[in-house]
Formats: structure tokens, C-alpha cells, sequence
């Protein structure tokens, strides 16, 4: 077990690591604050809200409003489309059937390879096959190809601790198949799926690179960004579209906390709170005390 | 019948074998520790160890015994006391620097090494040439028995075999004194029994001090030379196994013991050795050779299941120490039987031989005389 | 007590026969459930139904959206390019003109140094992260809150996290400016921006994460009790750390490097970015190639990217057995 001065010194280390995590974010949220004569960098020129309004209402404000909304639908369904697929594959990984090596490392495969690759990839396979790519047929397709392998694993880990004779105790007491699986297996393995619709929607709203050949066009958010970075001049109000879309993947991730605190705070009766309620079973006169017609101390 | 004065007196009498080591032995002196503002786990603890003997802790959960071993072994520090080995005080030495092993419940076996690579771990810790630590491990792996195995993982063993290499694992790095932290609890009963016979012969053959961690009654008296009873960080009683099952000093160690049945009451009378108890519904008169009990003053009395007689129900139940009771559970144990009670708004448990069961098969709910002699009511300290 | 050795026919030690017997008897009831399970298994027909039912959906959409593209890249590579885009005529053409690209090899090489570059750089700033979390913080609520903290930046936009990259590190950015106001240099350092030493920071901070989560999930299993025992039996803080806390972290350290060496050597944005167009790299010409509807030279040069990575994945691959630690 490490020392004191060990864990002080890590300690340090860690909240330098944050620092270096969040600080570009933070300065450009605080630029995004600054007055109209503000500019792109340092030293902040005034503040206020004028480059947020710039935002809702500017010159760019149209396409940069249809856009947000293109992104939110397509991360929206991009998620549902993950946490099923991660479900699916998860269950049949449960299974433990031969091939389910091979399954592993495809959903693997997945993870590792760069969005540049998928993007031509699937381009030349749809101009292969003389499709267009359009953005809910090859967008979609490749931003849940990003987002499966995360929520499969998380898939997988909530059934490793999962204890499957509470199934086998539902069917002893008379449920269905289908009744065991609504009442007593979705009921305990929800965040999970949470988690899985999270990252893919979280993976997908701010996904570049295998979005960008496949949109055709119909950009989305992260694509819009970079081509106001790349195509014109920086202004702050880029920065305050960059400090939204962060605003909004950290609500979601802020949201699965929540959620997964309440279902934990739940389940963390512990047995002193329970010895609390009911006293021991020794003191209340053993199990038989509550039988009519037994011996009460 | 042993002069029950001595006994209770004396520590009881060690049956240990001839140590291995030298030296004064292990001395625990005012031992606290204390977590943060309210948590007093050990509170003011003097014990003294000699070398080859096999010593118990034993309590219920919380009592302080796994503090108190850990902090012997170094895991924790203590927030005032001192331990001394041999004279030597360990305080401020890291565990590595102590000539104490540890046998953790959950054995700790590294799992990215082999059961051989285990075993030399802590000669090669200790610099130890590689052909030396490797004749050293193989011969500990021969005395636990596993030699054949040396070559695997601990993830292919079973419990008893993963609990056997911890076992080598310290062993082979002769010790001072063996800890073993709840050793056998993470096995099942058939090997709790085996092991713990094991233990015991492996101590005697080896000589060494074995502080043994547990709250397994049976198993603390199957395998203890003194057995040291503790409860809420203080220790209640220290004697060898006898005394401790036929003499409990007080209510926390007779009740915890199990199959003692405990009346709480009142002096009314003290005449010479004999004093009478007026529990309630029960009176009882016990035999208690130096007793200075005063009429008036609360008494708390234990009379051990085994000394209750159970005769069929007749007419007199009167006079100390008897009682009618009514049958609620029959055990057969095989060897004995175990008769639950319900007499007089208390629960009591009997104890008579197997033989017997037929007498009170199908029984349940039937009335029987219960009774018991005077001088196996043990008056208890408060 | 007499002399032991007289005393006894074999030396000190456990009955292994009666103990191995007293374990028998438990074991049974574990042999009994596999074989149930067995029986189970052994229903074929029904079971493999559902399997294949479940496995379904998932398989094939990573068909399609998988393996269908990294074929064709493979495909393409091997195919003539038209005007609208690449027609199935088979040539080597396209990797005769890699073959004679000095840039591109060039950029290849320097892209595959600078991923291990990075690779090392986030394994020795990663790993104190990681232990710090999985062993320093005792609470399991402080870990699991500390790391999703750590991790949160992961959700946000590595676009905008690039961007934002700029009023950090410029001339007139807030390191230069802090740095200036406390006398530590007198003039903006240039090289914090648009240069290979900003590329690489930047993707540090970028794909840290990467090696950090690994890590720490290997690190979070290590039975305490282990590393209590390691000092009982002798081992000081710096041996427990190399001889059991290091060999269990492994598989983590693997994993982690093998998805930054990829995640780095894939990207392109970023160093279009930071780099300013000072900097390129193969993702860089990768991009520049579809661009301007070279199809399949840009699928040639991927190709070659694909090779250097997997080579690159074999190398890290040889140190650890993936799916067992997981």
C-alpha cells in the first residue's frame, strides 16, 4: 500500500492531469464571454453575451440551428440503434457458443479502426453498389459502428455481475419467459443499457471523421465546426458553439450519473440500517417469536 | 474435579509442544487502536505469547481480534500500546521487516505468478541465491503436500490447494510467529474440519506461535492451546479450551460460546458456599467455593447445556435449580441430542446422548422435568 | 517431548491424501452443474436457433459497415481510377506510384515514430493517473466519480477540443500570457503552436484517456490482500510495485497502447488543425487524395496505413493474451 507522501504527491499529479484535460475547454468558455470587440485569443476584450446571441442569431446562426438539429436526430437514433445492438450481441455473447471468440474481436475490430478508414471505406462500398451515401443510411451506419464496442463491453460487464438464478427463481414461481425478462432482468440491468444509449449518442454528436464522407453534403454539427475552422476566419462564437456541444455531451454524461447514483443508493441498504429496523434475530426472541401461540420474552 | 479456583485463576494449563524458537515470546502491552473520532476497535489489550504455542482469538464480528492480529503483523499501526517480540519492540517496523508471517483469509495468492514462484517470493524478497530459494520452496511445497503442482496457476487450484500454498508460502520463511486471519473461512465445512486438524499437528510438529484469528467457537476450541475471547475491542478471557467452555467468566463469553443457558436474577440468600439466585420464574442455588455475593445484588448465572438433566414430567418441580419445560426442537446430532426449550418465557438448550432420541422422538410439544446440580451453576462477573 | 525424529516416519506436514478426500466430497456438486450445463448445451438445435437469432442484428450491420469497407479499401487499392470516381480493372498502378512517393513514405515512417513517440509519452503520464485512481482512492465511490471526472472529456468533441487547443497555446493564448506574467519568459514561445511538439501534446491530451481507462480497470482487480502480502513476506513499497502491481497492469498497458498507437496514427483533423499545414502526416495525405477524387491511390495509401498499424498492433499484441485478462 502506498505511503503518505506517495499518495499526496499523486494526488498533486492528479488534479494537474484535469487541468490539462479541461483547460483549453475552460478558455475558450471564457472567451466565449467576451464583449463584441472580443477576439480569438488572449486578452479577453470585455464581456457578456453578445457572441452567444451572435450564436442564436447571427449571420451563421440558420445553418449552424439546422445543423445542431440534424446532429441531435442522428445521435438520438445512433444511440437507440447502439444500446440494441449492444443488448443483442451482448446476449448471445452470454451464451458462450463457439465462434463467440470470433465476435469479440470483430466488435474489437470495431473500436480499432481509425473513422478516416470507415469513412472511404464505406464510400467506395456504396459507389460500389451504386448507392449514394446520405447521412441515415452510411452516417448512421458508421457512427454506430464507433459507438457499439463501448457499449458492448458495458454490456458485457453488467452481466458478469449479474446473477442468473434470480431468473431461474422467477420461473419457479410461476412468470413467463417474457414476464422474467420484464419484471426481473430489465428491472437490473437498465443503466447499463442507459450507458450503451449514451455513448452512442454522446459518440455520435460529436463524431468527425466517419461522418465526413458520408453525409453527402448534410453536414452535421462536428462537420460544420470544421469547416467554419478550416474554411473561414475563428470567431467567438465558434467558441460558444464549442462550449454547447461540450455543455451537451457533459449533461448526458452528468445524466448517467445521476441515474446510476439513485439505482446504487438504492441497493445500498446495508445490514445496520436493517438491524435499525427489525432488531437482531437473536434479541426479538428467534424466528418462531411472530407464530401465535410461541413464547415471547 | 480440578480445583476450580486454580483454574479460574491461572491462564490455564498450556499443553503446548517444545518451541522452536527462543526467547521471551510475544508481549502485547495496552494495545489501542482507535479509527478516527468514534471507532474504538482495540481498547487497552495486554496479552503475553510464549514461543510454540497455539493461540486462538475469538469473538464475534467487530470484537477487535483481526485489528489485533493485524496490527501484530504490522498491517496496522496502533494508536498507543506497544507490541514486543523477544524484548524488541515492533512499532514503526514496516510489515516486510518483521519476522512475522501472514495466512490471509482469502489466501492473497498472486495470480499472475506460479504456485512455486509464490512460495520463493518472500526468500527472494530477502535476496536469497535462486537455487537455494527454489530447494527452499520445493521442499515447503512438499511438507503442505503440493509438490505436483508447483508448475500452475492459482486460478486452476482448489480452495483447500490454494490455502495450502499460502500456508507454504510463510512457512518457508520461518517465522517468529504465524498469523492466520480467519484461515479456514473460505472453505467448506468438510475441509474446515480436515484443516483444522491438520493445523493443529503442522503447529506441534514445527513448534512455532500460531495466533489464530476466528469466530468459529468449535474451531477455536479444537485447535487452541489458550483460547483468548474478545468483545468490543477488550478481552474478556484468556484460558485454554477447558476453561473456557466449563468456566466462562462472564456473560459476553458464555453466551458467545453458544449452548450455555443464562439466567439473569437476584441474591436472596448466601450461605457459606451457596448461593441462591431468584431469576423470575426460576430459582437457582449455585455452589461457588470464595464467592463474596451480597443478598440483593443483581447475579448473572450460566449453566451449561450438557449439566441439564431432562427427566419425563412429574409432579415436583420444585426447589433450585429445576424447571418444566416444554419441547420445541428436537436435533439429533448422531453423537447427541439437542433438545430447544421453552420454560417459563425463556428459551434453554439441552444437551443428553444420542442414545437417548428414541425417549424423544416425535416429542415436540411435550412437556419435560429439567434440573441440574448446584455446582454447575457458574456465577458470572457482570 | 521426546526427540520428534525418533517419533515419526515421515517428516513434518499436512496429510495431502486425507485433506485432497475431505475436498472431493464438496467437489461433486461443481461436477454435477457443468454437467447440467452440458445437458443444456448438448440441446442443439433450439439453442443454436436463439444464439443466431441474438447474434444476428449486430453481425450484420458490422457486415455492412465493417467489414464490407475495409475490404473494399483493400479492393480499390488494386483498381483504376476514373474521372467519377474508380472502375474494377484490376492494376497495380496505384502502388507503383506510392512506391515512387519519397513524401509518402516519409510521412509514413515519421507518422509510425511519432505514434510510439506518443505511445510512451501518455504510458509514463497515464500510469500515475491510473494507479492514483485505482489504488490510492480507497472509496469506490471516489474512484468511480474521480474517473468518470477524468474521463468526461472523452464525450466532448476532439474537434472542439483541438480548437480550443488554439487560444491556449498561441502568441496571445493563455500559457503564453500566464507564462509572461510571471517572469518566466520574456517573449510568446512559438513552438506551443503549429509544430510538432504542439501536435504532440495536443493528441496527448486528446488520447491519453485512452491508455488511462485500460489501466486502471486491470489496476481496480488487484486483490488488496496481495499487495499486503507481498510486504508481509518481505517486499518493500518499490518491490511490491514491480513484482505485483506492474505484471497484473500489463494487459491494461497493452490495450491502452495498442488504441493510441491507432487512434494516433489514423487522425487527420487535428494536425490540420494545430499543425496549421506545417505539419502533415499520412491521415493528412490520405485526406488530401480523396479530396481531389483519387479513389484508389487514397485507398493505396490507406492500405499501406492499415499494414503499419497492424504490424505495429502484432508487436504489442506478443507481450499479452487479450481475451483471457479481460
Amino acid at each position: 500500500m502506498p505511503g503518505r507522501w506517495t499518495k499526496r504527491i499523486l494526488a498533486v499529479y492528479f488534479v494537474l492531469f484535469l487541468l490539462f484535460l479541461y483547460g483549453p475547454m475552460i478558455v475558450m468558455a471564457a472567451l466565449s464571454f467576451q464583449g463584441p470587440q472580443g477576439t480569438v485569443t488572449f486578452p479577453m476584450r470585455g464581456l457578456g453575451f453578445h457572441w452567444w446571441n451572435e450564436l442564436v442569431s447571427g449571420s451563421r446562426a440558420d445553418t449552424i440551428r439546422e445543423t445542431a438539429i440534424r446532429s441531435l436526430q442522428l445521435s438520438i437514433v445512433s444511440g437507440l440503434v447502439v444500446a440494441v445492438l449492444a443488448f443483442t450481441l451482448s446476449m448471445s455473447y452470454r451464451r458462450r457458443f463457439r465462434l463467440d471468440g470470433v465476435l469479440f474481436y470483430l466488435v474489437m475490430l470495431a473500436l480499432m479502426t481509425p473513422g478516416i478508414l470507415l469513412s472511404l471505406g464505406t464510400s467506395f462500398f456504396w459507389r460500389f453498389m451504386d448507392q449514394q451515401t446520405s447521412l441515415w443510411q452510411t452516417a448512421l451506419g458508421t457512427n454506430v459502428v464507433w459507438g457499439l464496442p463501448f457499449a458492448f463491453l458495458i454490456m458485457v460487464a453488467v452481466w458478469n455481475r449479474y446473477d442468473s438464478t434470480v431468473e431461474e427463481a422467477s420461473r419457479d414461481l410461476g412468470a413467463s419467459g417474457f414476464r422474467t425478462f420484464r419484471e426481473v432482468t430489465l428491472p437490473l440491468v437498465w443503466t447499463g443499457l442507459l450507458g450503451a444509449f449514451l455513448f452512442g449518442f454522446t459518440l455520435a454528436w460529436n463524431e468527425y471523421d466517419r461522418t465526413a464522407l458520408l453525409a453527402a453534403g448534410k453536414n452535421t454539427l462536428p462537420l460544420e465546426i470544421f469547416a467554419l475552422t478550416v474554411g473561414s476566419v475563428i470567431r467567438p462564437d465558434l467558441y460558444a458553439l464549442g462550449t454547447a456541444t461540450t455543455a451537451v455531451s457533459l449533461i448526458g454524461v452528468g445524466l448517467f450519473l445521476l441515474a446510476a447514483a439513485i439505482v446504487l443508493r438504492r441497493r445500498a441498504q446495508t445490514t445496520g440500517d436493517v438491524r435499525e429496523e427489525y432488531g437482531d434475530v437473536e434479541t426479538s426472541g428467534g424466528l418462531a417469536a411472530g407464530v401465535p401461540g410461541s413464547h415471547t420474552p | 474435579m480440578p480445583d476450580e479456583q486454580t483454574l479460574t485463576q491461572r491462564e490455564g494449563a498450556s499443553t503446548a509442544p517444545s518451541p522452536a524458537a527462543a526467547g521471551t515470546g510475544l508481549e502485547l502491552k495496552s494495545l489501542t487502536k482507535r479509527f478516527g473520532e468514534d471507532v474504538l476497535a482495540v481498547d487497552d489489550v495486554n496479552l503475553h505469547i510464549a514461543h510454540g504455542e497455539y493461540v486462538v482469538l475469538l469473538g464475534p464480528s467487530g470484537c477487535g481480534k483481526t485489528t489485533t492480529l493485524r496490527m501484530i503483523g504490522g498491517h496496522e499501526e496502533p494508536t498507543s500500546g506497544d507490541i514486543l517480540l523477544d524484548g524488541q519492540s515492533l512499532l514503526g517496523l514496516t510489515p516486510d521487516k518483521r519476522p512475522t508471517t501472514t495466512v490471509f483469509q482469502h489466501f492473497a495468492l498472486f495470480p499472475h505468478r506460479t504456485v512455486r514462484e509464490n512460495v520463493e517470493f518472500g526468500p527472494k524478497m530477502h535476496g536469497i541465491s535462486r537455487a537455494e530459494r527454489r530447494e527452499k520452496a520445493m521442499s515447503a511445497l512438499d511438507m503442505v503436500g503440493l509438490r505436483a503442482l508447483a508448475d500452475r496457476r492459482p486460478s486452476a487450484l482448489s480452495g483447500g490447494q490454494q490455502q495450502r500454498v499460502a500456508l507454504a508460502r510463510v512457512l518457508v520463511m520461518e517465522p517468529k510467529a504465524l498469523l492466520l486471519d480467519e484461515p479456514l473461512g473460505d472453505l467448506d465445512r468438510l475441509l474446515r474440519l480436515r484443516m483444522r486438524v491438520e493445523l493443529r499437528a503442522l503447529q506441534r510438529q514445527l513448534g512455532l506461535m500460531f495466533i489464530h484469528v476466528t469466530h468459529d467457537q468449535e474451531e477455536a476450541l479444537s485447535v487452541g492451546d489458550r483460547i483468548v475471547v474478545m468483545h468490543d475491542g477488550r478481552i474478556e478471557q484468556v484460558a485454554d479450551p477447558f476453561t473456557i467452555s466449563n468456566l466462562p467468566a462472564n456473560v459476553q463469553v458464555a453466551s458467545f460460546m453458544g449452548d450455555n443457558n443464562i439466567f439473569e436474577g437476584t441474591v436472596t440468600a448466601t450461605e457459606g458456599d451457596r448461593v441462591s439466585i431468584d431469576g423470575g420464574d426460576a430459582e437457582l442455588r449455585a455452589l461457588v467455593p470464595g464467592a463474596d455475593a451480597a443478598v440483593g445484588q443483581p447475579a448473572v448465572v450460566s449453566v451449561r447445556a450438557a449439566a441439564v438433566q431432562v427427566g419425563a414430567q412429574d409432579a415436583s418441580a420444585n426447589g433450585p435449580n429445576q424447571l418444566l419445560g416444554e419441547i420445541e426442537v428436537i436435533e439429533y446430532l448422531g453423537d447427541l441430542v439437542k433438545l430447544h426449550l421453552a420454560a417459563g418465557g425463556r428459551r434453554l438448550v439441552a444437551k443428553v446422548s444420542g442414545d437417548r432420541y428414541p425417549e424423544f422422538q416425535g416429542k415436540e410439544g411435550e412437556s419435560v422435568r429439567l434440573s441440574w446440580k448446584e455446582e454447575d451453576v457458574r456465577l458470572l462477573r457482570a | 517431548m521426546s526427540d520428534s525424529s525418533e517419533r515419526e516416519e515421515r517428516p513434518a506436514g499436512l496429510h495431502a491424501e486425507e485433506i485432497d478426500e475431505a475436498e472431493q466430497v464438496v467437489g461433486e456438486r461443481a461436477e454435477e452443474m457443468a454437467l447440467g450445463e452440458k445437458e443444456r448445451a448438448g440441446a442443439r438445435g433450439r439453442r443454436a436457433l436463439t444464439t443466431a437469432a441474438w447474434t444476428a442484428p449486430g453481425a450484420v450491420w458490422l457486415l455492412f459497415f465493417l467489414l464490407a469497407p475495409v475490404m473494399m479499401i483493400v479492393l480499390v487499392s488494386f483498381w483504376t481510377r476514373t474521372v467519377s470516381g474508380f472502375e474494377s480493372v484490376w492494376t497495380l498502378e496505384n502502388y507503383e506510384f506510392l512506391f515512387d512517393s519519397n513524401v509518402y513514405w516519409e510521412q509514413l515512417w515519421n507518422s509510425f515514430w511519432h505514434s510510439l513517440v506518443i505511445v510512451a509519452l501518455s504510458l509514463l503520464l497515464g500510469f500515475p493517473v491510473a494507479y492514483f485512481l485505482a489504488i490510492c482512492v480507497t472509496s469506490l465511490r471516489f474512484q468511480i466519480a474521480l474517473f468518470i471526472i477524468a474521463l468526461a472529456p472523452f464525450w466532448t468533441s476532439y474537434l472542439i477540443r483541438a480548437v480550443a487547443w488554439i487560444p491556449m497555446m498561441g502568441r496571445q493564448g493563455a500559457l503564453n500570457t500566464a507564462l509572461q506574467e510571471l517572469g518566466l519568459i520574456s517573449e510568446p514561445l512559438d513552438i506551443l503552436l503549429f509544430s510538432d511538439f504542439a501536435v504532440t501534446v495536443a493528441m496527448l491530451q486528446l488520447y491519453i484517456l485512452f491508455m488511462v481507462a485500460p489501466i486502471f480497470f486491470m489496476l481496480a482487480q488487484i486483490d488488496r490482500s496481495s499487495l499486503e502480502a507481498a510486504r508481509d513476506l518481505g517486499a518493500n513499497a518499490f518491490k511490491t510495485f514491480r513484482e505485483v502491481v506492474l505484471p497484473q497492469s500489463m494487459p491494461g498497458i497493452v490495450i491502452g497502447s495498442i488504441f493510441v498507437f491507432i487512434l494516433t496514427m489514423g487522425e487527420f483533423a487535428t494536425v490540420r488543425i494545430i499543425g496549421g499545414g506545417t505539419v502533415s502526416s499520412v491521415g493528412t495525405i490520405v485526406q488530401t487524395q480523396v479530396a481531389s477524387v483519387q479513389f484508389p491511390q487514397a485507398a493505396a495509401s490507406a492500405v499501406f496505413l492499415v499494414l503499419a498499424m497492424i504490424l505495429g498492433v502484432f508487436v504489442l499484441l506478443r507481450f499479452s493474451n487479450l481475451r483471457e485478462d479481460l
